[in-house]
């Protein structure tokens, strides 16, 4: 299982100094919170993608490239590429071009946006939100499979005989995440492919996860990448610990009476029962986060949010040693602990190339005997 | 049979209550089988329904008032007149309940009321309430009830509120009780075949 960071990539002021981070401070504060994050033991930094205020991550593989080059296990991610207003094309270059220069150590979550203007200011109607992800996709999971592409759609201008370049590492894309919080279609999606599907539920209440999560896991069984266990799913979750609960909450309080997300609304107590977030100790976020496969199932990426609500870059990092040194090794030994053998782990590079060839041997065989789905192919283990 | 009563009062005790436990009971009285009615003061759901519109989600008191109305076999709703119009919390009640499930009221017969200090405001009923009903897709029976303060003490309010009482209940379902809308289940998720919206876009 993988545990990692992601971040919205907010510029939010301190309300306990008033102070408002420059962009400058925040870029380089979440180039931070990524080292930490590989220092600390965790596997995956992913990165929001937005282009308005008070965000500044809108140029996600210029951020990622700088920190591969300054990690050497950190998986790179995003929370999410946004598939509806980028060109497919340019996502297919951009992460093919990380991947390389990562070394492959790069997946990527397809997301919609939640910001209305967006669609318009890049030339799109948001009213073909689902749309815009299903043909932008389509187009994308070619480009990365398909040396040379001829293609036609209704929100792109044709391709004929285009190849995206770079090609993928070792042939093998980088693996996909599709990130919804309500849309059942984009969980169709997700198990259509095969990909994996992020549930972001840290603001939604856990019947509302466990409803999309099954769902995911049925149809993928139903597409026949195999059982509903074997979904690839991945969880989100927003913490804030100290040794003693009482000072984490008093720590805490103001940051999230003040949060633009979260601040003015349910009390936070209200909002920690009916929530993921977990203000208290290592203790508390080891019970709340193991509490998730009660109606996820056994999952496969755990990512946080630590940088939330204006705190200060000292404090999350000081967070994030906690939760490599505290609650990780915990949550890895307790996650382990009764999960089917059949179960895999999150897909990377590694896994994915051998899946390759044991498909290319797999098929070299099939052709020489019987008929065969090639549905093991799908089978992802490591 | 179950008649949920949704009541936008602020005072108490309120003639908006009154109007609505009013019609609520001459509802009841006329369905052979009975009818369970729970009302629903929206007052007391206040903060849970400004806390539902910024954090996008019911604390469980309101999850269960808004479950009530989604799975009751008719409405009574009633609101007293603010500014020309219905009371901005009675309308912010239906609003996260169709942000929640936009099929919520689908189909379901509603009787609409209305309380105010005078006559002058009773279109209401038809220049607001309605809309917003026929835009939820209720079955809105053709009386609503308006109740200015001189009503209470005059002749025609009782026939009103028969009127629309007998006009409900004759939308109700008489003695078997009609198959309850439950909210979706998991199993309940309509799934367009990915192949169908792949080839939607092809054509």
């Amino acid at each position: 299982m993988q545990f990692g960071i992601f971040s919205v990539g907010d510029v939010t002021p301190d309300p306990t100094t008033g102070r408002t981070p420059t962009e400058r401070e925040r870029i380089k504060a979440m180039v931070a919170i990524a080292l930490k994050a590989e220092e600390a033991g965790l596997d995956v930094f992913a990165t929001g993608e937005h282009h308005n205020p008070p965000f500044v991550p809108s140029s996600p593989t210029t951020m990622l490239g700088y920190i591969a080059a300054r990690t050497e296990r950190l998986v790179l991610s995003t929370s999410t590429t946004l598939i509806t207003t980028n060109d497919p094309v340019k996502i297919a270059e951009d992460f093919a071009m990380l991947q390389h220069l990562a070394d492959g150590r790069v997946d990527l979550m397809m997301g919609r946006g939640n910001t209305g203007p967006v669609y318009p200011w890049f030339g799109k109607d948001i009213r073909q939100g689902i749309n815009l992800a299903i043909e932008n996709y389509a187009l994308l999971h070619r480009l990365w499979r398909e040396d040379v592409v001829n293609w036609e759609g209704r929100f792109r201008t044709p391709l004929q005989g285009f190849t995206s370049t770079p090609r993928p590492m070792d042939g093998v894309p980088p693996f996909v995440w599709h990130g919804s919080i309500r849309s059942p279609e984009i969980a169709e999606q997700a198990a259509y492919y095969g990909d994996g599907f992020f549930h972001n539920n840290i603001f939604w209440p856990a019947d509302h996860t466990k409803r999309m999560v099954e769902l995911y896991r049925s149809r993928y069984a139903h597409y026949g990448h195999g059982t509903p266990e074997q979904a690839i799913v991945g969880l989100g979750g927003q913490v804030f610990m100290r040794k003693n609960s009482q000072d984490a909450v008093r720590e805490f309080r103001p940051y999230f009476d003040n949060a633009p997300v979260y601040g003015h609304g349910p009390s936070l107590e209200d909002f920690t029962e009916q929530t993921p977030l977990t203000v208290g100790s290592p203790q508390q976020v080891i019970e709340k986060t193991l509490s998730f496969r009660e109606y996820a199932g056994d999952y496969q990426r755990q990512l946080f949010l630590m940088d939330h609500a204006g705190l200060p870059l000292k404090t999350v990092l000081e967070q994030i040693d906690m939760l490599g040194e505290e609650v990780v090794p915990v949550l890895r030994e307790e996650f382990a602990k009764g999960r089917p053998a059949g179960v895999p782990d999150a897909p990377t590079h590694a896994s994915l190339l051998a899946a390759k060839a044991a498909g290319a041997a797999g098929a070299a065989e099939a052709a020489q005997g019987a008929e065969e789905s090639g549905s093991e192919s799908q089978e992802v283990s490591v | 049979m179950k008649l949920v009563v949704v009541s936008a009062g602020l005072g108490v005790p309120s003639s908006t209550r009154l109007l609505a436990d009013r019609l609520a009971a001459a509802t009841a009285e006329r369905v052979p089988s009975g009818a369970e009615v729970r009302v629903i003061e929206v007052r007391d759901l206040a903060v849970a329904i400004a806390h539902n519109l910024t954090s996008g989600f019911p604390g469980p008191a309101l999850a269960d008032a808004l479950d009530a109305v989604t799975e009751a076999d008719g409405l009574v709703v009633v609101t007293p007149v603010f500014s020309a119009s219905y009371s901005g919390l009675f309308k912010s009640f239906f609003d996260v309940l169709g942000a929640r499930d936009r099929d919520a009221l689908a189909g379901k017969p509603v009787l609409i009321a209305a309380t105010g200090g005078s006559a002058r405001h009773s279109l209401v009923l038809d220049h607001a309430l309605r809309p917003l009903f026929a835009y939820l897709r209720a079955v809105v029976v053709p009386t609503g009830v308006y109740a200015a303060s001189e009503d209470w003490g005059a002749e025609g309010l009782p026939d009103r509120i028969e009127r629309a009482a007998a006009e409900l209940a004759a939308l109700l379902p008489a003695t078997l009780p009609a198959p309850r809308r439950e909210r979706e289940e998991p199993e309940a998720f309509e799934v367009v075949p990915f192949e169908e919206r792949l080839a939607a876009l092809r054509d």
